[in-house]
């Protein structure tokens, strides 16, 4: 769509995700807030949470992002996260897997990202 | 002249040599690719964090900002992150970072500041040996290549934090190898804290709204900068390692050659001449009679 607003979600390690869209709703740390576009040029911190994208009206993309920062614009929104996964491509034996040898954060995020599944 | 066995064991010998440094530099080769990618891989972020620093820096007000942006105002005690490798055989990749940080050591103490060194990886460490005995804050191994990785980053970032608040040190800067291509590393010296602002960015422009107010935001990102930070340089570190691997192993790969080549012309050379002598004996012997 030509007005949507493009989104970027970077972790270190990689592009998550990179599209244009209608809408996305992001877990601010001070609640979720949806941005449009045109939206106030805005840079908020984040909490554990999900990241939902926006398309004709319904969810298409559901994305788990533990904290981060969302660096908003009128025209576009990066989301930086240190960690963050799809939740449609993610099945929890993958998770489980991660999960053998992680570290005490990362054990809590997956865990926090089963429940979201 | 040597005597022909003895050359064919050191053909033979420096053939086997030749086999394994050709051997290491392609697996140089592939692990690079795969290291080069993930190190181009996590550029965007650090990017990203460091254009999102710049601009709240800018407008954030210079009176109460953090100390992690702006620095302690009498720095004593100065932290150095030193990245090396575990593994030699890389060419002058270990040599130089341990030349750089010797030189770093020497230019902090004569500012009268007291130094301590972060030792990551095996080889610094051991070429520094003495210099560093009894400066050494903390040393750890085995962290890089496909071991890179963020939450044992976070680990690092958290100790060197506590003791920063704990005044234990005041400044911290890191030394490692920057990748610039498969032939190039560029040694760095890189300020963490304080933190290091590039020049006010576009964005300073733009009037934001924060959510938390500016200074408090900062100091929930500053942290996380800091490990950004150490991160992408311990991977174009592994990235820049087996470059340097690759290229080292390249040329002892051709020296070697050059070594057969001329190990070569000798023995035929020393065969030929006993031949001629054995025959110069013969003819000799059958004109005696």
């Amino acid at each position: 769509m030509s007005d949507g607003i493009k989104i970027e979600i970077v972790t270190p390690s990689e592009m998550l995700f990179t599209e244009s869209v209608d809408m996305v709703v992001i877990p601010g740390s001070e609640g979720f807030f949806g941005v449009l576009p045109r939206h106030a040029a805005t840079l908020a911190n984040l909490q554990r949470g999900r990241v939902d994208i926006y398309n004709n009206g319904s969810i298409t993309r559901r994305f788990f992002i533990d904290g981060g920062v969302a660096d908003v614009l009128p025209e576009r929104v990066i989301i930086l996260a240190e960690r963050a996964v799809d939740l449609d491509a993610v099945s929890v034996q993958q998770l489980e897997e991660q999960a053998v040898n992680a570290t005490q954060s990362e054990s809590s995020f997956v865990n926090a990202v089963k429940d979201a599944i | 002249m040597a005597n022909l066995k003895d050359l064919k064991t050191r053909i033979n010998s420096v053939k086997s040599t030749q086999k394994i440094t050709s051997a290491m530099k392609m697996v140089a080769a592939a692990k690079l690719r795969r290291a080069q990618e993930t190190a181009e891989a996590g550029r965007p972020y650090s990017s990203r964090m460091q254009q999102v620093i710049s601009g709240l820096a800018a407008n954030a007000s210079k009176s109460n900002a953090p100390e992690l942006l702006i620095g302690r105002k009498e720095p004593k005690k100065h932290l150095l992150i030193v990245i090396s490798a575990d593994k030699g055989l890389c060419g002058g990749f270990n040599g130089t970072i341990a030349r750089q940080t010797r030189q770093e050591i020497k230019r902090l103490e004569n500012e009268g500041k007291s130094v301590l060194v972060f030792m990551v990886g095996k080889k610094a460490a051991d070429n520094l040996g003495r210099d560093i005995s009894n400066r050494t804050f903390a040393k750890i191994e085995n962290v890089q290549g496909s071991n890179v990785n963020y939450s044992e980053v976070e680990r690092i970032t958290d100790k060197i934090l506590t003791s920063f608040e704990d005044k234990q040190i005041d400044q911290v800067s890191m030394i490692y190898n920057q990748f610039v291509n498969a032939i190039t590393q560029n040694v760095v010296v890189k300020p963490l804290i304080p933190a290091h602002v590039d020049g006010v960015s576009e964005k300073g422009t733009v009037n934001y709204d924060y959510e938390p107010e500016e200074n408090e935001l900062l100091q929930l990102l500053l942290p996380r900068n800091l490990t950004t930070q150490i991160f992408s340089a311990l991977l174009e570190s592994s990235a820049a390692e087996l470059a340097a691997r690759m290229t080292a192993m390249d040329n002892a790969t051709r020296n070697a050659g050059d070594m057969i080549d001329s190990l070569t012309l000798v023995y035929n050379r020393t065969r030929q001449a006993n031949i001629t002598k054995e025959l110069i004996e013969i003819i000799s012997g059958a004109e005696a009679l």
